[in-house]
């Protein structure tokens, strides 16, 4: 250990260092901070409340509201799109033919900005003239014809504009968005699970869905582990879908914690409330991933 | 033997089932994509006809060619160039700062390194978005709002590049480097002589991920700048459709030149990044 060895380390480090201190760690100190006084972006000077922030927003029925719809959200999403995650990536295991452009086609949504996916499904969930609600009349009137008790518009749901399907939508809109990704890593998961195990209990007669569960998903665990805990994490913070398709609404069924900053943010310049809002879901988050380690952590 | 062969058929059948469910699955995963570019390319009256048409006939790039020429309200030009020059600078930056970090953090020793490191990697965990405001703080105080640095400089601070480059260079022989260093090399020309050169791959898979996941971007410039001149492609697009909701070519094809480039860039490196992924676990 010498100096110019420290004077060496410190040039290689010090291009990023600066970068990820101005831009990672302060951010995160200095969010603490802000959230710690009455912030109004116009106000001369910025008051010292103590944590008076994270009492007003823990007793506001707004936030309250935002909280359970991204509950709600992340209760569709994180099951629902791992399994089908899981499912793609066992798929793609079986070793059929055109592999390479089952993987392509299955990721192909993740490669897409949120902007683009919302764009686009808003026009696909078109009560009116979106392809989904035309398929659906199809199957209803097919239905119809099978058993005339059914109503052919019985299959119509206002998707986006009703309070009851827009949030399952939105949900259902991310699944799709984000499948792939997990995808290849329950596929890489898959991948390691070694071959004589399989072997072994294919010659004791297990067939392929014993074989899954008593050999594969056991070993998968750690994977299943990363995967949900990203997964929770990321869909806590869900933002663009809700802002740019239904800004929350409709009556509140879509505000998520995220867009509730935002908006009270960078609608209401109230920044220190916000960014109590931030820390209040950062907290969050580390006690889900706390309980999800303790849950399914590979026991020693 | 009889019955061995109904089962190898039996088993067949499976198979060919499964493989049919398959197909299925990706068709209804590409549909919607499909839907998007096959509606860029169609006329007006070919948009809302009472049965889905999936071919447009004839094919008609009208929309495209609206969207650059009344650029006035709409600058998709200007977006395009914004959103192409940031992601090109973020990921050539990115590439370079986190490569340097990541060799000070494999192969110099220093006092407190592996500290050091640990603090960096700990910061993957922090949601980011929970920081969105003091980051706009930040960089309003710098003076950087509405500005290229604004939408680049954050953009560099990611600890991932770190993580993946340190493992990688990690798993490069020393002996490798102690032969340059016999030869008199410092560490600035191992660093750029040898070690770069032999971490190509992992280069090409973060460079990828990073231009990805800067064109992709939307709360950070959508926060940070309101010069409709400084906006990007997946901002812009966003305020494009709010005006014309339900002109579904305009938007459609809006969001197809957004989402080409990503995609163009995926089919080419899709090796690459999948193999990424697996290796690392991140996603794109």
């Amino acid at each position: 250990m010498n100096k110019s060895q420290w004077r060496t380390a410190a040039m290689f480090l010090m291009p990023y260092g600066v970068v990820f201190g101005i831009f990672v760690l302060l951010p995160v100190l200095y969010g603490f901070y802000i959230s710690l006084h009455k912030w109004h972006i116009l106000a001369p000077k910025p008051e010292f409340i103590g944590l008076r922030n994270y009492k007003l927003v823990l007793s506001d029925d707004l936030f309250r509201i935002a909280f359970a719809r991204t509950a709600f959200y992340v209760a569709m999403v994180v099951p629902l799109g791992n399994a089908l995650s899981l499912l793609l990536a066992v798929g793609l295991n079986q070793n059929y033919r055109g592999t390479t452009f089952y993987k392509v086609a299955f990721y192909l949504p993740v490669v897409m900005s949120v902007s683009v996916i919302a764009i686009l499904w808003r026009w696909l969930y078109s009560a009116e003239f979106g392809i989904i609600n035309h398929y659906l009349s199809q199957i209803a009137s097919l239905g119809h014809q099978i058993a005339p008790a059914i109503s052919p518009a019985a299959l119509k749901p206002q998707w986006l504009n009703s309070p009851a399907t827009a949030m399952p939508a939105i949900a259902l809109m991310s699944i799709w968005w984000g499948a792939g990704g997990n995808m290849l890593i329950y596929f890489a998961g898959l991948k390691n699970v070694p071959r004589e195990l399989l072997e072994a209990a294919e010659i004791d007669g297990a067939g392929p869905w014993r074989r899954f569960w008593t050999v594969s998903w056991p070993l998968l665990r750690p994977t299943t582990l990363f995967c949900l805990v990203m997964s929770v994490i990321a869909s806590f913070q869900v933002f663009g879908q809700t802002y740019i398709l239904t800004g929350g609404g409709p009556y509140y069924s879509t505000l998520t914690i995220i867009l509730y900053m935002y908006q009270q943010g960078f609608g209401l310049y109230q920044l220190g409330y916000a960014a109590a809002v931030g820390y209040l879901l950062f907290g969050t988050l580390l006690i889900c991933t706390l309980i999800q380690f303790k849950l399914l952590a590979v026991k020693q | 033997m009889k019955k061995g062969k109904r089962r190898q058929a039996h088993i067949q059948t499976k198979h060919v089932i499964a493989q049919i469910a398959m197909l299925v699955v990706a068709l209804i995963l590409l549909a919607p994509i499909l839907w998007m570019f096959s509606t860029s390319l169609k006329p007006n009256d070919q948009i809302l006809t009472a049965a889905p048409n999936w071919m447009p006939h004839p094919i008609s790039f009208e929309h495209f060619h609206k969207l650059f020429t009344q650029a006035e309200d709409f600058p998709v030009a200007r977006w395009l160039f914004n959103s192409a020059f940031i992601s090109t600078t973020v990921t050539l930056l990115a590439l370079a700062f986190t490569s340097m970090a990541a060799y000070a953090f494999s192969r110099l020793h220093f006092k407190g390194r592996d500290v050091l490191f640990m603090a960096v990697i700990a910061t993957m965990m922090i949601p980011s978005q929970i920081t969105l405001i003091p980051s706009f703080l930040i960089v309003q105080k710098l003076g950087w709002f509405n500005s290229y640095q604004g939408l680049i400089v954050p953009g560099l601070a990611g600890a991932f590049g770190v993580f993946l480059l340190r493992q990688f260079f990690l798993g490069i022989p020393v002996e490798l480097e102690e032969a340059a260093f016999m030869d008199g090399a410092g560490p600035a020309v191992i660093y750029w002589r040898v070690v770069l050169p032999l971490a190509k791959p992992a280069l090409a898979a973060l460079a990828i991920f990073t231009f990805i996941g800067a064109w992709n971007d939307f709360v950070w410039p959508l926060i940070i700048t309101n010069d409709i001149s400084m906006r990007t492609l997946p901002v812009g697009i966003m305020i494009f459709q709010g005006r014309y909701v339900t002109e579904y070519g305009a938007t459609m094809a809006t969001a197809a030149v957004c989402s080409v480039p990503t995609i163009i860039a995926f089919l080419i490196f899709q090796k690459r990044i999948t193999e990424g992924i697996a290796m690392t676990g991140i996603k794109g």
